[in-house]
């Protein structure tokens, strides 16, 4: 921004001054911007697979209810989990759109996003609510601090993509001519769908498979699921 | 721009040649060159197909016998992988990227994984034994009914212990507010002696030798020593004396591990405390 052409008359500060948001020379071909989301979302993979491992390690080994399955709401969080689903198909065609430089539907589309996002926050609030009013809470068993830890990081992750996602909506209709440029709704696209990812992980194992845990005996039928595996190395 | 009837993803756009339509086939199944992106069709049925996913995998939980039986974990786990494959593949279109963005990808994943794999592995989550420790211990929970009652054991996060760390739930069927004796209370109170030693109806603690039967049993542990001088010992000094096997107790246990703990509550009992605690300990013939 504070390289102005100096070449050229000064007075002309529109945005169409700005080279147009084409993708840099690299040696990679790939944009650095691009690549730098990439590796973030490699390591991240990482923060998240320590926090669902730990979760794991300490499932079923509460002594104290509320156990999951006195409050786990399977139905609801099916729910919540196609509402993000959704806004990760509303997220690439904000992509799409704003890489054909259609910036009206670039705008639609991410509010849809914002929308569907915000709707799973609030199934999470919602959630994270209802689990205190039945007296658990964050200190009351390792179910609940695992499983607020987890989902608590994910849920910021979602929110700091809402954030994203209204600054880059804003950005949009305020200046109509270019920015965000194509590839910054992609680089944000690919944060969205990596948390959405991650969601997919989450439901899988702590709703869908560890909703239903009672009390430490819990985990009983991981391991005798996974018994023929470790069967093999012993 | 207003022309544009909705599949904007799937016309060309005019600066950028690159962005063709793939049709739908080519889209998810056929070699595409890069820079290829999908429109509202290819995501839609994506989108679509990510939902119907979604669905199978709640309804084949909705059977009450399959809830939380192992048979479904394989299944879950597979579709999940292919509903996190597909939005990675099509949606993050790491399919049409330069392959050295996939490369980081699966190294980050598959590190990620590792590093689950072994905590995993490391705690023994396949394994039941570690959930001997637990599995006595657990309280059945009604809801809100025992909300008021639970309140202290529920501030505590015992398992698996950092060394006497941390006191627990008397046993079921005892009641730490109508301790039978001024010792009692302390052993499972503000002692937190119930951490690691078991009596029978009052507390179930692991780390330490069982104390039923103490109050006789002192008496033959060192020669010469009386029983009362020898649990006031334990208590003050617990590494001049380990329990073990040649008392006839199951195990050998380590001394400067209850000392090291004490270290931390003795300074915050009275010579009185201490006193209770030992008669009460002595009263368990
Ligand atoms: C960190 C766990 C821990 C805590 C807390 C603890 N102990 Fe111990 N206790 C042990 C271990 C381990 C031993 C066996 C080693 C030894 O005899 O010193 C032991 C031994 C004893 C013995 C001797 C048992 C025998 O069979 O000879 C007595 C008595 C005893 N403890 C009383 C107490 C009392 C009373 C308290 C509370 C003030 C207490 N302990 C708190 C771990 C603990």
């Amino acid at each position: 921004m504070a390289h102005v052409d100096t070449t050229h008359a000064p007075a002309e500060h529109e945005p169409a001054a700005h080279p147009p948001a084409h993708e840099e020379e690299t040696t990679t071909g790939i944009s650095h911007r691009k690549l730098l989301m990439w590796v973030f979302l490699g390591s991240d993979c990482l923060f998240f697979g320590s926090l669902i491992a730990t979760y794991m390690v300490y499932r079923g080994q509460s002594i104290v209810g509320p156990y999951p399955i006195d409050i786990i709401d399977v139905p609801v969080t099916t729910i919540s989990t196609f509402v993000l689903l959704m806004s990760s198909f509303t997220m690439v065609m904000a992509v799409a759109a704003a890489r054909n430089g259609n910036q009206r539907r670039l705008i639609q589309w991410l509010v849809c996003t914002i929308i569907l996002g915000g709707g799973f926050i609030g199934f999470q609030v919602y959630e994270f609510n209802l689990f205190r009013v039945e007296g658990l809470r964050y200190e009351t068993n390792l179910f609940s601090s695992t499983f607020f830890t987890l989902t608590g990081f994910h849920g910021a992750h979602v929110t700091l993509g809402i954030f994203w996602l209204i600054c880059l909506a804003v950005i949009s209709a305020r200046n109509p001519a270019g920015r965000p440029s194509g590839e910054d709704v992609d680089i944000a696209g690919l944060y969205w769908h990596f948390v959405d990812i991650v969601w997919i992980v989450i439901f899988t194992l702590l709703y869908l498979i560890g909703g239903f845990d009672s009390g430490p005996d819990a985990g009983h039928a991981a391991a005798q699921g996974w018994q023929w595996i470790t069967g093999i190395f012993t | 721009m207003s022309s544009n009837p909705g599949h904007e993803g799937a016309l060309p756009h005019e600066e950028h040649g690159s962005h063709e339509d793939a049709g739908i086939s080519r889209f998810f199944f056929g070699r595409v060159p890069a820079g290829v992106h999908g429109g509202l069709k290819q995501y839609g049925i994506l989108a679509i197909f990510l939902a119907i996913i979604t669905l199978i995998e709640f309804l084949i939980i909705v059977p009450e016998g399959l809830q939380g039986s192992s048979i479904v974990i394989a299944p879950l786990v597979i579709l999940s992988v292919i509903k996190f494959f597909c939005v990675v593949a099509f949606f993050m279109h790491l399919k049409f990227e330069n392959e050295l963005l996939w490369q980081i990808f699966v190294a980050g994943l598959v590190l990620g994984l590792v590093v689950a794999l072994a905590l995993v592995l490391l705690f023994g989550v396949f394994r039941p034994t570690p959930r001997a420790f637990s599995e006595p211990r657990a309280m059945p929970f009604e809801h809100h009914a025992a909300e008021e009652e639970h309140h202290y054991e529920a501030l505590v996060v015992p398992t698996p212990c950092p060394v006497g760390a941390c006191p627990q739930p008397a046993a079921p069927g005892a009641n730490p507010g109508a301790a039978a004796s001024p010792g009692q209370a302390l052993f499972v109170g503000a002692a937190a002696c119930s951490s690691c030693h078991t009596i029978s109806g009052v507390a179930q603690g692991v780390l330490g030798p069982p104390l039923d039967g103490i109050g006789s049993a002192a008496a033959n542990r060192i020669p010469g020593q009386s029983a009362e001088d020898y649990i006031r010992e334990s208590i003050l000094e617990p590494d001049v004396y380990a329990a073990g096997t040649a008392d006839g107790l199951s195990q050998d246990y380590d001394g400067n591990l209850m000392l090291s703990t004490m270290a931390g509550i003795l300074p915050s009992l009275s010579d009185e405390d201490i006193d209770n605690l030992v008669d009460y300990l002595l009263s368990l013939q």
